[in-house]
């Protein structure tokens, strides 16, 4: 469908929601068209993902502890131009279906989380999984969820051995037992996280299947 | 999330990280406007709960959208 955007601009946009707010109405209109509204909102877009970039770097200063104040703003600022970059080519997905700024904002915080995780991992080797992943005990620390699961976490580590692949089986075990972050171990594999991520959801429906068959997942011991 | 939570994934559902990023904005107005929005994404909770990047960028976008930063 095709709906005129209004504020004196002439031009059509195919796919704009008609219940967009007039806001976010004003930015697509603004970003879609040319002349100096144009660069003027292109500079707003900026820097609104230039904020939502350093509020994500902020959140995470723990992991970035070694980097100087200008690394952190340059890493803020790469985060804002990829993240910029991406919104302009998918300006035309935008539906309205959120404000356009929490929908920009996404862009942002995924370029500034990715780089981050990256980047704390840019100097480390990745754990390969050790044998006694496994029988260690559970990482949460609670004493009760240990005792109480021992037998399902035996029954684990023997379905983990047993029904994965091994592809399966490195990446399921990188990921939780070894806590790389999808996006790093994506970057190392020359992989994307969505691919990645799929192998641990295929893997962890195998388990959860082989478990099932031998009686061992009812109730509420996995429940969330 | 304990090792087994973590080996064994969310037992509902579930959309992957590409349709969590699609829908998230939406996902996260939804919440804050005291909304049901699991009734309107199905699947995507579900993935939160199994996908630590996509749960650590949900979290902050929804605090950026509620007013944080």
């Amino acid at each position: 469908m095709e709906v005129s955007i209004g504020g004196g601009l002439a031009a059509t946009l195919p796919g704009v929601d008609p219940v967009m707010d007039p806001e976010s109405r004003a930015w697509v209109a603004a970003l879609a068209g040319d002349g100096g509204d144009r660069e003027a909102a292109l500079g707003r877009l900026h820097a609104l993902l230039l904020r939502a970039a350093r509020f994500e770097l902020g959140r995470r200063r723990g992991q970035l502890a070694g980097l100087s104040v200008a690394e952190r703003h340059d890493l803020a600022t790469q985060a804002a131009d990829d993240a910029m970059m991406a919104v302009l080519a998918r300006l035309g997905d935008f539906r309205g279906l959120s404000r356009f700024t929490t929908w920009a904002y996404k862009f942002a915080l995924l370029e500034a989380a990715t780089k981050a995780r990256r980047m704390a991992w840019r100097a480390r080797e990745l754990p390969r999984p050790p044998e006694d992943w496994l029988a260690v005990a559970d990482p949460d620390g609670r004493p009760e969820a240990a005792a109480e699961h021992a037998e399902l976490l035996a029954a684990v580590r023997d379905a983990v051995a047993e029904v994965l692949t091994p592809q399966q089986r490195e990446v399921l075990l990188t990921v939780v037992a070894g806590r790389v972050p999808l996006d790093v171990l994506a970057e190392r594999r020359g992989t994307t996280r969505g691919a990645l991520y799929k192998t641990i959801h295929d893997a962890r429906r195998k388990l959860r299947a082989h478990l099932a068959a031998s009686g061992l997942l009812a109730g509420e011991e996995v429940s969330r | 999330m304990s090792l087994i939570e973590g080996l064994l994934g969310p037992d509902d559902p579930e959309v992957g990280c590409d349709e969590c990023f699609a829908d998230l904005d939406r996902y996260v107005e939804l919440e804050l406007a005291g909304e049901d929005p699991d009734a309107v994404l199905p699947g995507l909770r579900a993935h939160l709960a199994g996908c630590l990047a996509c749960r650590e960028e949900h979290e902050s976008l929804r605090a950026l959208a509620d007013g944080a930063g």
